[in-house]
């Protein structure tokens, strides 16, 4: 990419005592897309996006932000910077609209009334905003999280675990809504996530950490498509007659065999061969479909399941 | 760069808007109608028209015990400035103040910053701790403010919450007194025994200065709570810390007032009061040496909670 990175990971070294928690972590996030940050419970994705917004030292490297180091630089990289940092834990006893109020009066440009309300009805809290956070469900105070992130338009946001706690059509809409300003806003966006196929609809390019290495970034197109072989679903009708073919024909195609479908895992070209076949032999195909491996199954293999 | 009106403001919020800080207000206050009630109702009225006589006759005991049990240095010029004081009184006419008079109210009133210090306490304790044991030290600390500013602007909430029940006091038990016994003698002068010589002086003045005298300690085991509260994190620690010191840690160093080391520690310079009426704790102490004495401590404390609130790494 020839954009310049909006946040910069270089050599970042993270050690307490004689453990080494992160080990030469080098990543780049760029403007308008989503980076997922994956791995398991202790990798050490908090501790780098604790890292990144100041909270902890950096014990070797740095971390920049539009060029501003963090620890060097601290408040104009912060500027440029919102996030929500494990669970949005917001002042109980004030209402959402004080605590915006609060975090508003924190940055050096003057927020808005307008701009405080603009972000509330985009997290869609304009009913509950005058109530007190500790009356508030745990989505609605993801909300509000994501609310005080966007607060003063940020051009790098730093979501950790977003969806945590939200039901499935919030979860929906706080990807969709991410999705959205990264790609219409230009905006960078970090998300960490231990929900896999969150991550899998969520982001452009994911990043997996292992104890405290970084393993491996691609781009989730590559990682989900990576393999030569594809998993292939065909409906069709009638189907023994259908799936003696396609093993008097073929080695190892089917996987399995299912309600009116045979699913198969073949290379490109069979798409179209195996397709053929069930033509020639007038079998009536209703449905080709391609079954994707899913991240998870992919993280495990990467990760080596539990370890 | 964030103003510190807004993060002062932002503490203000955060402490005004929790129903514990109104609690302690009007604690405060129930205590001054309190004593007010006490005073007025149930204490027996001591007055007396022949208080010259009364005068006399204390006069003629510290007389006595100056010369049966000659006091040395401070107590005996301290005696002597009492026997001053109540001559001056009879001879000008000069009654000395009643509990039943607004400004005789006002006076007892004063002893309530003892409560206030508590509050005051209670207050620095939570405000950095509580923001860890709330999770919202995360937040607050994501902000493009650097954290000597955002420790500051704690710090100055906490004082003038001090400040605000302080002056509340003050016009608070003005307004008790004055309605319960009436504006009676305000004019009353406050006498004090100046270089060989009685001066007459203003009370209300003589009031503040007690609030002042006061207010050290208070200043002292908040700045010290505040402290604990930030290296610790954990505001009933501090909390604890801090109450215990200040009623134990007098009676302390009164016990070990025999040990010359004594006035180095906190709690023997506390009290500026011993240098304007009665003996300070060890021989040789003055009121220049305990401004300095308490310097030193209130830099040692504010310094490590800075030191410890910038350099920390939050895990929380």
């Amino acid at each position: 990419m020839s954009k310049k990175p909006v946040v910069e990971l270089n050599h970042v070294t993270k050690r307490i005592g004689k453990s080494t928690i992160i080990d030469d972590l080098n990543l780049q996030v760029f403007p308008g897309e989503v980076f997922g940050f994956l791995g398991p419970n202790g990798a050490g994705k908090t501790t780098t996006i604790r890292m990144m917004v100041g909270l902890m030292d950096i014990t070797e490297g740095e971390i920049l932000i539009h060029n501003h180091s963090i620890e060097e630089n601290f408040e104009k990289a912060i500027a440029h910077v919102g996030g929500i940092i494990e669970n949005p834990e917001m002042y109980k006893f004030l209402s959402g609209y004080d605590n915006l109020i609060h975090y508003a009066r924190m940055v050096p440009k003057k927020i808005s009334k307008d701009r405080i309300r603009e972000v509330v009805k985009l997290v869609g809290l304009e009913e509950r905003i005058k109530h007190k956070v500790g009356n508030y469900s745990l989505g609605m105070r993801q909300r509000l999280g994501l609310a005080q992130a966007l607060l003063h338009s940020p051009s790098l946001l730093i979501l950790d675990e977003p969806t945590n706690g939200l039901d499935p059509a919030g979860i929906r809409e706080i990807r969709n809504y991410i999705r959205r300003i990264a790609h219409e806003e230009n905006m960078a966006v970090f998300v960490s996530s231990h929900l896999l196929s969150e991550m899998q609809l969520m982001c452009d390019r994911i990043g997996i950490i292992q104890n405290g290495r970084l393993i491996s970034v691609e781009s989730v197109r590559d990682f989900v498509g990576s393999s030569s072989k594809h998993k292939m679903r065909y409906h069709v009708s009638p189907l023994d007659q259908a799936v003696e073919l396609l093993r008097s024909t073929y080695d190892s195609v089917v996987e399995s065999v299912g309600d009116g479908f045979i699913d198969t895992t073949v290379s490109y070209e069979e798409i179209a061969d195996v397709t053929e076949l069930f033509v020639e032999h007038r079998i009536r195909v209703y449905g080709i479909s391609s079954i994707q491996s899913t991240l998870e199954e992919k993280f495990l293999e990467m990760t080596g399941g539990e370890k | 760069m964030v103003k510190m009106m807004n993060l002062i403001q932002n503490e203000h919020m955060k402490l005004y808007k929790r129903l514990g800080t109104w609690v302690m207000i009007g604690l405060i206050l129930f205590a001054v109608l309190g004593l007010g009630a006490f005073t007025a109702f149930i204490m027996e009225s001591n007055e007396n028209t022949n208080w010259k006589e009364t005068l006399q006759i204390e006069n003629a005991q510290l007389q006595k015990q100056l010369e049966e049990s000659p006091l040395k240095g401070a107590g005996e010029t301290y005696v002597q400035q009492q026997v001053a004081i109540n001559e001056y009184r009879i001879d000008e006419d000069i009654p000395p103040v009643e509990s039943q008079s607004v400004l005789g109210f006002m006076i007892d009133a004063t002893n309530f910053t003892g409560i206030i210090a508590l509050f005051t306490i209670v207050v620095a304790s939570s405000m950095v701790a509580s923001e860890f044991s709330w999770g919202t030290i995360k937040l607050l600390l994501i902000r493009p403010v650097n954290r000597t500013k955002i420790i500051l602007s704690k710090y100055i909430a906490t004082i003038l919450f001090a400040l605000f029940s302080l002056v509340l006091l003050f016009l608070f038990s003005f307004l008790v007194g004055s309605v319960l016994f009436g504006l009676g003698g305000v004019d009353q002068p406050y006498l004090v025994y100046n270089n060989g010589s009685v001066e007459e002086t203003n009370m209300i003045t003589h009031i503040i200065q007690l609030f002042g005298f006061n207010s050290v300690d208070l200043l002292m085991m908040v700045t010290l709570a505040f402290m604990i509260s930030t290296v610790f994190r954990s505001s009933s620690l501090a909390i604890g810390i801090a109450i215990f010191l200040m009623f134990t840690g007098p009676q302390i160093t009164q016990l070990l007032s025999s040990y010359e080391w004594v006035k180095y520690v906190l709690f023997a310079n506390t009290n500026l009061q011993q240098y304007t009426n009665g003996t300070p704790l060890v021989e040789g102490m003055t009121m220049t040496f305990s401004i300095t004495v308490l310097l030193v401590y209130f830099v040692i404390f504010t310094t490590l909670t800075w030191v410890v609130f910038k350099k920390r790494d939050v895990a929380a």
